[in-house]
């Protein structure tokens, strides 16, 4: 009930209780007009009835008035015939007198029962007089065979005039009870139809205000639920429907729809960003597959172009230069082995990207694969002019448990890399473990990188110049595939350069698998 | 605004623009047996500086080249009232068809896909020199 309460005077009442209140409201305003009605007819009626009696009084008052006159002419004529003859009175004639007074004796009963209200004193009255005269008039009879009583009518005379006033008194005053109660009739029915009126009217302006307020506020709430539907249709699902001026079931529906749009929105904003990362794989595929093009072109473009000029030159009759020929075989030669390293390389990278890179992993010494890897590569630096400072610590060195072939191809990436772009300079190769991780440096003092070429010397195809590409050789793809087999053995390479100062990679491996290191 | 005679470009050299020095010898080698005058620039500024000292008949530009690159060249030989006549050829590796498209709508007068078919280049330059 407070809540209700509450809810009027915020007006935010739910569309059910609204109903309720109205029809409530519609059914008290016609339960008041039903009761007015019955309250007129019942005094309506009251004075109607009371209106009859007065009516039917008089009536009454006139037979009776008829019925004394007519006895007393009778009783004045038996009067005198007594006094002239001395006939008796026959005791049928007796019988018949004494019944016309008991009929008379009635009718003023009848009248007593009529007289209420207003005529009670006057037939009272009435009532003593008309007791007398009767009484007179029995005696009358009474005394009318004996010879010896004298009749006493003197007495019954004045009763009689006594009586018929009175019975004017009384006819008088009903009269005037008659037009009063006609008066009070009119008085209630005019009343009465005023009240119904008003009823009515009220009841039927109440009914339309009510209805059309509820219409008027339904319609409105009901718009701005349609204009939300519609916003959240045309597709601005970051609208939300109002719905502080509401409550109950449009509350509710408003909250349904708030709630729906707010899911739709996150659906949509899941799909798309599903589809920006499809669209950013399929991007990312296509400048593979750009750029493994463009690799493989490079070398293919000397391979062709030699071929096909050592063809021409074989063709056209003149004398071969050997030593130009020589060097033209070299040139095709080693374009063909950088196009296989580069293929290779190329399946290594999309091996890795497509998860199909096994790890198969051995227990080996890693110093004496770092060892034989670098000796191996030797001459690589000899190339440059270079100078090798190989530091591998072999009294920290364990066992490890890891892929024999990714480590030396890690070694053999940075080694070379190393190599490349340094000349006369020192090609460093620290490595060492403590803690179960292997630590491995490679250090150059090369050409060194800026910090934008740092960010993305890791990525596939990306040496830090397209100009080093050229100038140096590889395939751009060594470094990426580093740092991949790096983070597929758990561990991580870093990077630290200048330009013209060097650069510094450091790679940190564990010496087992991370299973084998937790329960250890 | 061309200060010289379409004449005058035909009786030019040929500009390679190749900064891979493998791919840059065999070109000029193939080239000159072919019966070319050419000369040569290995990144994209030297380029421009043989196109103004040289005027070229033809320059064939590869697109990835150190200091200035293809595209960057094009667009300032064609902004340089003395060098927008020359006709340009890009030499490049990129093989896809957006490449090719963004290239003559760099303001390249043609387009030649590493590995070279060196006749059908050929024909290319001869098609631009008899023009």
């Amino acid at each position: 009930m407070n809540r209700l309460l509450n809810d009027i005077r915020n007006r935010s009442l739910s569309l059910r209780a609204r109903m309720y209140l109205f029809s409530a409201a519609i059914l008290t305003l016609f339960a008041i007009n039903v009761a007015t009605h019955v309250w007129g007819s019942f005094a309506r009626n009251e004075s109607l009835l009371a209106y009859r009696d007065s009516v039917t009084a008089t009536q009454l008052l006139t037979e009776l008035g008829q019925s004394l006159e007519a006895h007393r002419q009778r009783v004045l004529v038996l009067a005198t015939l007594r006094e002239t003859t001395d006939d008796s009175l026959g005791q049928e004639e007796q019988q018949a007198a004494v019944e016309d007074l008991n009929s008379m004796a009635s009718q003023l009963r009848g009248l007593g029962a009529i007289s209420a209200e207003g005529a009670e004193d006057y037939y009272r009255r009435l009532h003593q007089s008309a007791s007398t005269l009767l009484a007179d008039w029995r005696q009358f009879y009474d005394d009318y065979n004996s010879t010896t009583r004298e009749i006493a009518l003197d007495t019954a005379s004045v009763a009689y005039e006594d009586t018929l006033e009175r019975l004017e008194e009384l006819d008088g005053q009903q009269e005037r009870l008659a037009v009063e109660r006609s008066a009070a009739i009119d008085a209630t029915i005019s009343l009465t139809d005023r009240i119904t009126v008003i009823g009515f009217v009220t009841t039927i302006a109440v009914t339309l205000f009510l209805v059309i307020s509820l219409i008027a506020k339904t319609n409105a709430r009901l718009r701005r639920l349609k204009k939300g539907a519609q916003r959240f249709g045309s597709g601005d699902l970051s609208h939300r429907i109002e719905t502080h001026h509401d409550a109950g079931e449009i509350l509710d529906l408003a909250r349904t729809f708030n709630d729906m749009s707010s899911k739709l929105h996150y659906a949509i904003e899941e799909v798309r960003a599903a589809q920006s990362e499809a669209d950013a794989a399929n991007a990312a595929k296509s400048m593979f597959l750009a750029n493994v093009s463009h690799e493989l072109r490079t070398p293919l473009n000397a391979i062709i172009g030699y071929s096909e000029m050592l063809q021409d030159e074989l063709g056209d009759g003149n004398p071969i230069d050997s030593d130009q020929f020589h060097h033209d075989l070299g040139t095709i030669i080693l374009s063909g082995r950088q196009l296989l390293a580069l293929i290779n390389d190329i399946l290594d990278l999309a091996k890795i990207e497509t998860g199909k890179m096994p790890v198969a992993l051995e227990t080996f010494q890693p110093d004496a694969l770092i060892f034989q890897v670098c000796d191996a590569l030797a001459p690589l630096v000899a190339q440059n002019h270079n100078q090798l400072d190989l530091d591998i610590d072999r009294d920290s060195m364990t066992e490890m448990c890891s892929d024999p072939a990714k480590l030396q191809q890690i070694v053999t990436n940075l080694f070379s890399n190393a190599c490349k772009f340094t000349e006369h300079g020192t090609i460093a190769v620290h490595a060492a473990m403590a803690d179960g991780v292997l630590t491995l440096v490679v250090a150059d003092t090369g050409i060194g990188m800026t910090p934008e070429q740092q960010d993305k010397v890791f990525e596939a195809f990306v040496q830090a110049d397209a100009q080093t590409s050229t100038q140096y050789g590889g395939t751009g793809l060594g470094l990426a595939i580093v740092k991949d087999f790096c983070e597929m053995l758990g561990g991580n390479i870093q990077v630290e350069s200048a330009p013209d100062a060097g650069s510094r990679f450091t790679v940190r491996l564990p010496a087992a698998p991370e299973s084998d290191r937790a329960s250890a | 605004m061309t200060t010289h005679a379409p004449s005058d470009n035909r009786s030019g050299p040929i500009l390679l623009v190749e900064d891979n020095e493998v791919n840059r010898d065999m070109l000029i080698r193939r080239l000159k047996r072919a019966g070319f005058a050419v000369i040569w620039a290995g990144d994209g500024e030297e380029a421009l500086a043989q196109m103004r000292q040289h005027q070229p008949s033809l320059v064939l530009l590869d697109i990835n080249l150190p200091i200035k690159d293809g595209w960057q060249t094009c667009k300032e030989a064609r902004e340089d009232a003395d060098l927008r006549h020359i006709p340009i050829v890009a030499l490049t590796a990129h093989a896809m068809d957006s490449d090719r498209l963004a290239a003559l709508e760099a303001g390249f007068d043609d387009y030649a896909t590493k590995p070279i078919d060196f006749p059908e280049l050929v024909a290319k330059i001869q098609g631009f020199l008899n023009a």
